[in-house]
């Protein structure tokens, strides 16, 4: 029993873990990028500057609620997912 | 002290009054099901402001980067979003840590609220123009 709660509880802090890590390098790349474009593009058009950074940050909201995404399923991995998963096998094995 | 761009407030007054409306929603729907208390409150308050701050924060940084060369702005967009992911996860630490004071999931679901607010602009979007275009007639 308690070798089983320990494999779900390094389960779901190695599935937190992993979550966070990949998740949370997307939208730094993403807005990197999306940002040194819209330098390229105000570069260029100058007077467009105001309609740019608008939808620039709208779309940096955008690309960042991936990370935001991530970070949920980290805290509901570490914080209910164990309660949840260790209730789960005691009914299994009835206790 | 520096001047906010107009294009900023504009785009925070309109996050943070979706904010207000979806977290209004929230409470509501907490007390339907019987299941509001005060950690509910707190707990959508905290992330309520922490999502607003982290958009004001995100549109300061884009306004500041796209001044600069290609590949400053690049790198000033990484470490500003590195570095809001961190201090949104902070904060979302401390509502699961505390479950005496806030709710979990009044903690988490308010972090959804912003991108719930861009997913309705096209309509808002149009609404406004009906409207403006009514007016102008």
């Amino acid at each position: 029993m308690e070798l089983a709660i320990g494999i779900i509880l390094g389960c779901c802090a190695l599935g937190a873990g992993i979550c966070m890590g990949i998740g949370a390098v997307g939208p730094g790349i993403g807005e990197g990028n999306a940002v040194s474009k819209a330098c390229e593009a105000i570069g260029r058009q100058p007077e467009s500057k105001s309609a740019v950074t608008s939808t620039m940050i709208m779309g940096c909201a955008i690309a960042e609620t991936t990370g935001i995404y991530s970070l949920v399923i980290a805290i509901l991995l570490i914080f209910v997912a164990p309660n949840v998963m260790v209730n789960v096998l005691k009914s299994a094995i009835g206790l | 002290m520096k001047k906010i761009d107009p294009v900023v407030l504009k785009e925070t007054k309109y996050i943070a009054l979706w904010t207000l409306i979806f977290s209004a929603l929230l409470q509501s729907v907490f007390l339907v099901i019987g299941k509001w208390d005060y950690t509910v409150l707190l707990g959508n308050l905290l992330t309520g402001v922490a999502v607003v701050a982290n958009f004001f924060v995100m549109a300061m940084d884009v306004v500041r980067a796209v001044e600069k060369e290609e590949k400053e702005a690049k790198q000033t967009m990484k470490l500003s979003s590195s570095l809001r992911l961190l201090a949104l996860g902070l904060v979302v630490m401390v509502g699961a840590l505390l479950p005496n004071c806030f709710n979990l999931w009044a903690v988490l679901i308010p972090l959804l609220f912003p991108r719930a607010a861009i997913l309705i602009r096209p309509l808002w979007d149009r609404k406004k123009g009906r409207e403006e275009a009514e007016h102008e007639e």
